[in-house]
C-alpha cells in the first residue's frame, strides 16, 4: 500500500516535468503545441548521442537542451510567427511539425529501442526498512521541486515575469508601452523547448528513447495540463499526483481500465470546468 | 457556367464511377473503395467543421465503435449481418447521444481537447479491455455479408457498388441538410451562438442533434471498413486515424464537404502511391501539409473558388445562396 | 507576400503530387507489357512490414537481410533482374490489408516476404486463405496458428513460431536450472501468451510446479508497480522469466536495475526475443547470465554463420540479429526455389511445392526443413548471455535439435490443435491444473508415460 502511494508520488513528479514545458507554451502563447512530445522524443536523442561519445551526463542533458531549444527557436521563428493568432492554424502547423520529426528522427537513430545511460551515483534503490524507492525515482522528484520552483519565480517574482503576465492579459498594452513582447514571447518559447529537452534526457534514462514515445509523452501531458488548467503551475501539481495515482492503483487492481480510467476524469473536467481544476482559461 | 455544361460534367462523372470496375484496374477498384470509406469520415469531420465550426477530433472513434460491435457481435457468433450492421449503428447512435450532450457544452479549443480525450476513451477500452476486444491482438476473420458481394458483368465488385451508392446518397444527404432551414441555423449558431440563442432557438438542442449526424456517418463508414478490411484493431482509431481525418479536412478545405472528401482523396493516394516509393513518405505528407496550413488555409476548396464561376458555384453549393 | 506566389507555392506540391502518379501508372502500363511479351527480363518480389513507428525495426532488419540474400545472387534470379517491391504496413493490420492489396493488384506480385509481428500475421493469414494465388513467406510474424489452426498451403514460414522455440527451455529451467516455481512477467497479448503456452508445457510435463503469470499492457509507462509485486513474493519463486521483447524489455530492465531487484531474484530468465542484440547494447552489465532460447544465436561457429554476419556488417554497418536472418533466410529459400522452377512467379503452386521439399543446409542459423503445414523444423539453441571481451554476447550452451513447431507432440498434432487457443489463462497457472487440462485432450495414457519416463525422451 505504502509502496503504492509512493510510485505513485514519484510517477505524479515525471508527469509533471513532462507537461511543464507544454504548460509554458500553452499558458504564455495560448498554443497547443502538439509538437512537445517530438521535442521531447529530439532531445532525448541527441543526450543519447552525446552520451555515447563524452560519457557525461549532465553534457548529455545540457546539450540535449540546448538542441532542443535551437529547434523550437526555429520552429517560433519561421513558422510559428506566420500563423501567430490563429489558435486553429498554430496547433496544425505544431502537428506537421510533430509528424516530419518523428519521421526524421527514425532516419537519423534508427527504430530501436534504447535506453540512456545515468550516473553509478543514481542507479540501485534506496531501502528504508519495507519500502525501496529507486535513486534515480528521487532524483526525478527534487528534479521536478527545482523546475517547480525556478519557473513559479521566474514568473512571480522577476521583472520579465511581470510582462510576461501583463503581456498575457494585453498583449497590445504591453508592447504599445515599448516592450519587445515578441522577443519575449520567442524567448517563452524556446524556454519550453529547453525544458522538453532535458526532461527528454532525464526521462530518455528512466524510461526508453524510441519511436511512438513523443505521442505517448504527449499525451500524457496534454492530459496534466487540461486537468490542473492550461497554464496554471499549481494546478500541475495536482493533476500530477491524482494522475500518478490513478496509474499507480490503476495498474496494480484494474489493469484492463487503467487508460480508461486515466481519461474520464479529465473528459469530467472538459465538460463541467472545460478550464481545468486552476485554470484561468483562455478564451 | 451554365445548366446543359453542368449537366455534362454531372453524368461525365457518374458514368466513369459506375464503370469503375470495367475501365480501370483491379487495384484502382480497391483503392477507390477504400478512399470512399475513409470519405465518408471526412464528411462526417466536414460537417460539424463547416456547420457548426466545431473540430472535432472523435472522428474515427465512431468508425472503431460500429466496426467493434460488427467484430465482436460476428466473431462470438452472436449476430450476422444485417442484424450486427444494426446493432452497430444503435451502439453508434447511443454513445453519440450521450457524448453529445457533453460535447455541446464546449467550443473552440475545448472542443477540440474533448473530443480528443473521448476519442481515446474509446481506443483505450478497445485496447486494454482484452477479454471483450481481444485488445491489441485485434479482432480477426470478419467475412464480407453475401449481400455485398454479387457479381456485376461476371466481376465481383458487388462492395463497390454499395459503398458508391451509400456514400453518394449520404453525401447527397448531408449537402441537401446543409441547405434546408435546419442548415441555416447551424451556420448562425456558428456565426453567432448568442444572437441565435437570442432570437429563441434551441442551440443546444441543434447542436447535439449535427453531432449525432456526424457520428452516425462515421457509424457507417465504420460498417464498410470492417466488412472490407475483414479486421478490427485498436490502431484504426488512435491518434494518427485522427490527425489523418484532420489533415485530410484541412487539405481540403475547413469550409467544404466537397473539399473534405478530394482531401482525403489525396491524402490516401499519396499514402499509396508514395509508399511504393520510399519508406519516409510522411515526412513528404508532413511537409505538404505544413505548406497548406502555413500558405494555403483554406486549402484546396478555397483556391479554386477564388475563380469566380466556381465561387458562385460554390456557395450555391455549401452556403446554401442562391446564384450570386 | 502575394496571391501568385501562394498559387506557386500551392501548386508545386500538386504537380509533384500529379508527376508521382503518372510515373505510376506508365510503371503499370509497362509491366503489363512485359507479361505480354516477356521480354524483359525482370521479376518483382514484394516485401510487407512495420517501416515506421515503434516497430520500425521488425520491419526494416528483415528487409536488410533480404538485400543481403539479393545482393549475393547480384540481385538477379533465373536470368531475371529481381525488382524488390517494399510496402510499409505501420503495425497496423488495416493498412497491412492495404499493402497486401497493392503489391497483389498494383504490382502484380506472386511472391510476398512479410509481414514481421504477430497481429499483422494473423491478418496476413486470414488474407493468404482468400488469396489462394499469391505465396506469403511471413517475416518474423511468430504467431502459432498462422501454420496451425490457419494454416494455408500458400503460406510458409521460414522462421519460427512462439512456443516453438520455447518447449525445451522449460524442461531446460527445471532440469538443468533445478527450478521449480516460475514468476513470468508477460505483455498481454498473443504473441507472450504463445510463449508462456509453450514454456508451460516443457516446465509442467518435466516436473516443475508453479509459473505464476503477471500480465501487463504492451509500452506501460512505467514497471514500478511490477518490481514491488515482484519483490513481495520473491520468498515463494525460484526465478523471474521476463516474457516480452523490443522497448518494454529495455523499460523492464531499467527498472530491475532501479529497484535492485538482483538481491531478491538472483535468476532472470528470458523469452525468445529478450536477448536480441539491440538489447543487449542497451542493457546494462548485470544483464550477464540471463538465459534465453531460440532458433538462431549469432555465435554459433559455423562457416555460414561468419560468412553472413560479416557481409551483413559490411553491407549495413550493424550488427545481424535474428530478424535479419530471417529476411535474409526467407529471401535465399525463394531464391533456391525460383532458380529451380525457372524464374516463373505465376505458379505459385509448383514454388509451394519446391518450397516445401526442400531441406536447408546451408542457413546460418544450421539446417532446417518444413513440415506438412509449412513452417520450419530446426534445431532450438539454449544460449546464455555472457561477457566476451568487455560486451554481452550470447553463447549457445545446449541444442535441441530439430523441432517441430508441435515440439514434443509429434503424432499428437491434431490433438494439440483441438485444444483451445494460447491465452492468458490457457494452459493453467499450476502443474496440477494443467494436467487434467491435459488429460482431456491428450488421454491418460500420455501423462503416465510422462511420469514414467520422468519427464520427456
Amino acid at each position: 500500500m505504502w509502496m503504492t502511494v509512493i510510485d505513485g508520488i514519484t510517477m505524479a513528479a515525471l508527469l509533471f516535468i513532462i507537461a511543464v514545458g507544454l504548460n509554458l507554451s500553452f499558458a504564455l502563447l495560448r498554443v497547443a503545441n502538439l509538437a512537445h512530445g517530438a521535442l521531447y522524443l529530439f532531445g532525448a536523442y541527441v543526450g543519447y548521442s552525446v552520451m555515447s561519445y563524452t560519457e557525461s551526463w549532465l553534457l548529455a542533458i545540457v546539450v540535449g537542451g540546448l538542441a532542443t531549444a535551437l529547434l523550437a527557436l526555429l520552429l517560433e521563428f519561421f513558422l510559428l510567427r506566420k500563423v501567430r493568432g490563429d489558435n486553429l492554424r498554430e496547433t496544425l502547423v505544431t502537428l506537421s511539425v510533430a509528424i516530419i520529426l518523428a519521421d526524421v528522427m527514425i532516419v537519423i537513430w534508427g527504430g530501436s529501442p534504447m535506453s540512456i545511460p545515468y550516473p553509478d551515483l543514481l542507479q540501485g534503490p534506496l531501502i528504508m526498512g519495507d519500502v525501496i524507492v529507486p535513486k534515480l525515482s528521487l532524483f526525478i522528484l527534487g528534479f521536478a521541486i527545482v523546475i517547480g520552483t525556478l519557473l513559479w519565480m521566474l514568473l512571480n517574482k522577476t521583472k520579465i515575469g511581470m510582462i510576461i503576465r501583463a503581456g498575457v492579459d494585453d498583449y497590445e498594452m504591453v508592447a504599445a508601452l515599448g516592450t519587445n513582447i515578441r522577443l519575449v514571447f520567442t524567448s517563452m518559447f524556446v524556454l519550453a523547448g529547453f525544458l522538453a529537452g532535458i526532461v527528454g534526457v532525464v526521462g530518455g534514462s528512466h524510461l526508453i528513447v524510441s519511436p511512438e514515445e513523443d505521442w505517448r509523452i504527449l499525451t500524457y501531458a496534454l492530459l496534466i495540463i487540461i486537468l490542473g488548467g492550461m497554464g496554471s503551475f499549481g494546478g500541475s501539481v495536482v493533476a500530477a499526483l491524482i494522475m500518478g495515482m490513478i496509474y499507480s492503483f490503476g495498474s496494480l487492481y484494474v489493469p484492463e481500465f487503467q487508460l480508461f480510467l486515466m481519461f474520464t476524469p479529465v473528459a469530467l473536467v472538459l465538460i463541467f470546468k472545460p478550464k481545468g481544476l486552476f485554470g484561468r482559461g483562455l478564451e | 457556367m451554365n445548366q446543359i455544361s453542368k449537366w455534362i460534367i454531372y453524368t461525365i462523372v457518374a458514368l466513369f464511377l459506375l464503370a469503375v470496375p470495367f475501365i480501370m484496374s483491379e487495384f484502382f477498384t480497391t483503392m477507390m473503395v477504400r478512399v470512399l470509406y475513409f470519405s465518408l469520415m471526412a464528411v462526417a469531420f466536414a460537417f460539424l467543421a463547416s456547420q457548426i465550426g466545431l473540430v472535432s477530433l472523435a472522428i474515427p472513434a465512431f468508425l472503431g465503435l460500429s466496426g467493434y460491435t460488427i467484430a465482436i457481435l460476428e466473431t462470438r457468433e452472436i449476430m450476422f449481418f444485417p442484424y450486427s450492421a444494426m446493432a452497430a449503428i444503435v451502439v453508434v447512435l447511443f454513445v453519440s447521444a450521450v457524448f453529445g450532450i457533453f460535447a455541446n457544452r464546449s467550443k473552440g479549443i475545448y472542443f477540440i481537447m474533448l473530443t480528443l480525450i473521448l476519442g481515446q476513451i474509446i481506443w483505450a477500452v478497445a485496447r486494454q479491455w482484452a477479454s471483450v476486444t481481444n485488445g491489441v491482438n485485434g479482432l480477426i476473420g470478419i467475412s464480407t455479408p453475401d449481400a455485398m458481394q454479387f457479381n456485376v458483368f461476371g466481376a465481383n465488385v458487388g462492395f463497390y457498388y454499395v459503398i458508391l451508392f451509400t456514400f453518394v446518397l449520404i453525401v447527397w444527404a448531408v449537402l441537401a441538410l446543409t441547405r434546408s432551414s435546419f442548415g441555416m441555423k447551424l451556420k448562425g449558431i456558428r456565426e453567432s451562438e448568442s444572437r441565435m440563442i437570442m432570437l429563441g432557438y434551441r442551440v443546444s438542442r441543434l447542436k447535439w442533434v449535427a453531432f449525432v449526424i456526424s457520428s452516425l456517418v462515421a457509424g457507417i463508414a465504420g460498417v464498410f471498413f470492417v466488412y472490407f478490411v475483414g479486421v478490427m484493431h485498436p490502431s484504426a482509431i488512435d491518434l494518427d486515424s485522427s490527425a489523418m481525418v484532420l489533415i485530410a479536412g484541412i487539405f481540403g478545405g475547413v469550409y467544404s464537404i466537397i473539399g473534405a472528401v478530394l482531401g482525403m482523396s489525396i491524402v490516401q493516394t499519396l499514402e499509396v502511391v508514395l509508399n511504393a516509393y520510399t519508406q519516409r513518405y510522411l515526412i513528404i505528407i508532413g511537409i505538404m501539409f505544413l505548406l497548406v496550413v502555413i500558405y494555403a488555409p483554406k486549402g484546396l476548396m478555397g483556391l479554386i473558388y477564388k475563380n469566380k464561376y466556381m465561387k458562385s458555384l460554390y456557395d450555391k453549393w455549401y452556403k446554401g445562396r442562391k446564384d450570386s | 507576400m502575394n496571391k501568385k506566389f501562394h498559387y506557386f507555392l500551392f501548386t508545386v506540391p500538386m504537380v509533384f503530387v500529379l508527376a508521382i502518379a503518372t510515373a505510376c501508372a506508365e510503371d503499370a502500363n509497362d509491366d503489363d507489357n512485359n507479361d505480354g511479351e516477356a521480354a524483359e527480363e525482370e521479376m518483382s518480389i514484394g516485401l510487407v512490414g512495420p517501416m515506421t513507428g515503434g516497430f520500425a525495426d521488425y520491419g526494416e532488419k528483415a528487409h536488410r537481410g533480404v538485400e543481403l540474400a539479393l545482393d549475393e545472387v547480384d540481385n538477379t534470379i533465373a536470368g531475371y533482374e529481381v525488382n524488390l517491391v517494399v510496402e510499409d504496413s505501420q503495425a497496423d493490420a488495416e493498412q497491412l490489408t492495404t499493402s497486401l492489396d497493392s503489391l497483389h493488384q498494383r504490382d502484380e506480385v506472386d511472391v510476398i516476404i512479410g509481414p514481421s509481428t504477430g497481429d499483422e500475421g494473423e491478418a496476413a493469414a486470414s488474407w493468404a486463405q482468400d488469396h489462394e494465388d499469391v505465396l506469403i513467406m511471413p517475416g518474423y510474424s511468430a504467431a502459432e496458428d498462422m501454420t496451425m489452426r490457419a494454416a494455408s498451403d500458400n503460406l510458409i514460414r521460414a522462421g519460427w513460431t512462439g512456443t516453438q522455440t520455447i518447449y525445451h527451455f522449460g524442461k531446460f529451467v527445471h532440469d538443468e536450472l533445478g527450478h521449480d516455481r516460475i514468476a513470468m512477467v508477460g505483455q498481454n497479448y498473443a504473441y507472450p501468451w504463445d510463449q508462456a503456452a509453450g514454456f508451460k508445457r516443457g516446465f509442467y510435463e518435466n516436473g516443475g510446479e508453479e509459473v505464476h503469470t503477471i500480465w501487463h499492457e504492451t509500452d506501460i509507462l512505467d514497471f514500478s508497480s511490477i518490481m514491488n509485486e515482484l519483490q513481495s513474493i520473491s520468498d515463494d519463486y525460484d526465478a523471474v522469466l521476463l516474457n516480452s521483447g523490443g522497448a518494454d524489455t529495455i523499460a523492464f530492465w531499467g527498472a530491475w536495475e532501479q529497484y535492485g531487484m538482483g538481491e531478491y531474484y538472483p535468476q532472470l530468465l528470458g523469452g525468445t526475443n529478450v536477448a536480441d542484440i539491440p538489447i543487449l547494447e542497451e542493457v546494462t552489465d548485470n544483464f550477464e547470465g540471463v538465459y534465453s532460447s531460440m532458433h538462431y544465436s549469432e555465435d554459433l561457429d559455423h562457416e555460414e554463420n561468419m560468412q553472413f554476419r560479416e557481409n551483413y556488417a559490411d553491407m549495413h554497418d550493424e550488427e545481424a540479429d535474428g530478424i535479419a536472418l530471417q529476411g535474409y533466410d526467407t529471401m535465399r529459400v525463394i531464391i533456391d526455389a525460383l532458380e529451380t522452377t525457372g524464374g516463373d512467379t505465376s505458379d505459385v503452386n509448383a514454388l509451394t511445392d519446391e518450397i516445401m521439399a526442400m531441406e536447408v543446409d546451408d542457413s546460418p542459423r544450421g539446417s532446417f526443413y518444413f513440415d506438412e503445414y509449412g513452417q520450419a523444423v530446426q534445431d532450438i539453441y539454449i544460449k546464455e548471455v555472457q561477457m566476451v571481451d568487455g560486451e554481452l554476447e550470447n553463447q549457445v550452451i545446449d541444442t535441441y535439435e530439430e523441432v517441430s513447431q508441435f515440439g514434443p507432440y509429434e503424432g499428437l498434432e491434431e490433438e494439440y490443435m483441438e485444444q483451445p487457443n494460447n491465452s492468458a489463462d490457457f494452459p493453467a497457472d499450476t502443474a496440477e491444473e494443467y494436467f487434467e487440462e491435459l488429460e482431456e485432450y491428450f488421454g491418460q495414457e500420455y501423462i503416465d508415460e510422462l511420469e514414467e519416463n520422468d519427464g520427456w525422451e
